[in-house]
């Protein structure tokens, strides 16, 4: 078992990466950082950059997780590949395009491409925004997945993750601090469901909230606020069908207790205490396998 | 200087007193505290009853203010008759309808009635409401104004309110901490402009908003927050097109000496600082 230090960054592709570059500069509000022909990133705190849009076919996606030392990969390349999964070291021109030392790559059970990487590379100049969305960071994401048991268990037996608490099947991935930085829900196919940002309060997320209404982008949950986290959740649609969040507020870990996971309702029962309105499929089919 | 302690109660004429009571109860969240012939009584906390639809005009429409004590009834009366407003002494059996010991009746400059009430009843029993709407009570009331200085004037020098804050010409008035209890807003006719009710807490307002969406009723503000007062709020329409209010988080204005009062502007930026846009005609130009 490794252990998993902080969440990275996403890698997205994109079929129009002028389009997806003016959604993460003008809808999130972020800071652009690199800008190639293929490639555009963006800063939301201190990491250098948490969202990078690539070009081409939007299935390839990554999720990018942090490890503390190199040994830690050795480690995980073993276990991956024990439960047979693809897994390699990253080439030093992959490790050099995504400002990293070292990387291991893998699969999950469902073929979502999560990356281990070692020092990542942070920012010595602080987050200036592009807009004042309030974004105080990169908080999590939302992955589907076909295989929600066997994910799960690949989670927390290989890579360190705790289950906080589940809604319906899907559970909710603790890395560190915060309730969760990773969320599975089962679904027909694979990929990222949400990318998730956090806003410093409530206001912040009510503001965006109208932002967003006024700017015609579709809102597909919330506001609300979740059961199992009591995190506020802003859930809308950006380009290549990923969703992002605005999410605020939460539970984070009390030191070192840990907290027996709770099981909450599949659907939206489980995953809004508001009653919001949810568009989401895979939400109206967290309980099913 | 009469003194107001309280907003004591509402009473609204509706012709459809079972529609309103509907709202008043499924929808709203409050309590049957009574039921007589033509009249029902509402309770939203530990107070007798805080709302009453009564069968008759939706255009009668009544805010009562309570007063400390029985001579400061005569003493009110005096000081409004000699300002010219008529003032009615209530009989004993009006009194038992509203649920108080003894009442005067007056209309305000712009032509509100505006009753005062000494020893309105209590409830033996806490208040829970026909949903769980999280309401924690009645807090305050908008109230029309066909001349907003002269009856800013009215109520801070006639009577004890004091300017809490300014949307445009629209005041918000305080009698006790609570940042307002009365709201002014300038419009053309006389009434009561929206009848506040305060809940535990943001979530209620948002859980509201979902559940009041879901049956219909028609949402003219919010939900958003009022940079005057800090509370979140959300507005929709009832019975006969009064205005109602879920609010949460009000600012509670303790110094009396070093508090002053701010001007916003009137527009939806002196309304909202989330961004909502009020659909109410005394919240727009």
């Amino acid at each position: 078992m490794i252990a998993i230090e902080q969440l990275r960054y996403v890698v997205l592709g994109t079929a129009n990466l002028a389009a997806a570059a003016q959604f993460a500069q003008g809808t999130l509000g972020l800071e652009p950082i690199d800008r190639t022909p293929e490639r555009a990133t963006f800063r939301s705190d201190d990491r250098d950059y948490t969202l990078a849009f690539v070009a081409g076919e939007p299935a390839t996606q990554a999720i990018g997780f942090e490890v503390r030392e190199t040994k830690a990969l050795d480690i995980a390349f073993d276990a991956l590949r024990a439960r047979g999964l693809r897994a390699a070291r990253g080439t030093a021109d992959e490790c050099a395009l995504r400002k990293v030392r070292d990387m291991l790559w893998f699969h999950d059970h469902s073929g979502n491409r999560i990356e281990l990487v070692v020092r990542p590379m942070n920012s010595g100049w602080r987050y200036f925004p592009s807009r004042d969305a309030g974004i105080k960071g990169l908080d999590g994401v939302m992955l589907r997945s076909t295989a929600i048991k066997k994910d799960e268990n690949l989670w927390t037996e290989v890579l360190g993750a705790q289950v906080s608490d589940w809604a319906g099947d899907a559970p909710y991935l603790k890395i560190d601090s915060a309730h969760h930085r990773l969320a599975l829900f089962p679904s027909k196919k694979a990929g990222i469901l949400a990318v998730e940002y956090a806003v410093e309060s409530v206001n912040l997320m009510m503001r965006n909230y109208y932002v967003l209404q006024n700017t015609q982008v579709s809102i597909m949950h919330g506001p609300g606020r979740r059961p199992a986290s009591e995190q506020l959740f802003l859930t809308f649609a950006g380009p290549d069908g990923v969703l992002y969040s605005f999410v605020a507020e939460g539970q984070t870990a009390d030191g070192d207790v840990v907290r027996r996971p709770r099981q909450f309702p599949a659907g939206p029962q489980g995953l809004c205490s508001w009653g919001s309105d949810n568009k989401i499929d895979e939400f109206n089919r967290a309980g099913t396998r | 200087m009469i003194r107001l302690q309280d907003v004591s109660y509402v009473r609204l004429g509706t012709r459809d007193l079972e529609g309103a009571t509907h709202f008043a109860t499924d929808y709203l969240g409050l309590e049957v505290a009574q039921r007589l012939k033509n009249a029902i009584y509402f309770k939203s906390d530990e107070r007798g009853h805080t709302l009453c639809y009564f069968e008759g005009s939706p255009d009668d429409q009544v805010a009562a203010f309570e007063v400390a004590n029985g001579e400061d009834l005569s003493a009110a009366a005096a000081e409004l008759e000699r300002l010219g407003h008529e003032v009615h002494a209530g009989t004993a059996e009006e009194a038992q309808l509203r649920q108080v010991r003894d009442f005067i009746a007056f209309k305000d400059p712009t032509g509100n009635k505006i009753e005062l009430v000494w020893r309105p009843e209590h409830s033996g029993r806490r208040y829970h409401g026909e949903r769980d709407a999280g309401i924690t009570g009645f807090s305050h009331i908008g109230l029309c104004t066909t001349d907003p200085v002269r009856d800013e004037a009215f109520w801070t020098q006639v009577c004890n309110a004091r300017v809490s804050d300014r949307i445009g010409d629209a005041a918000l008035l305080r009698i006790d901490e609570v940042h307002h209890t009365i709201a002014l807003f300038p419009t053309n006719r006389a009434g009561i402009q929206h009848i506040n009710h305060q809940v535990e807490s943001g979530d209620d307002v948002m859980r509201s908003f979902n559940f009041l969406t879901e049956r219909q009723v028609p949402m003219v503000f919010g939900p958003g927050r009022h940079p005057t007062s800090s509370a979140r709020f959300l507005y929709f329409e009832g019975p006969d097109g009064m205005v109602f209010e879920y609010s949460s988080g009000v600012r509670s204005i303790a110094d009396e000496l070093l508090y002053r009062e701010r001007q916003f502007p009137f527009d939806p930026k002196g309304f909202c600082e989330w961004g909502a846009k009020p659909e109410i005609k005394e919240f727009r130009n």
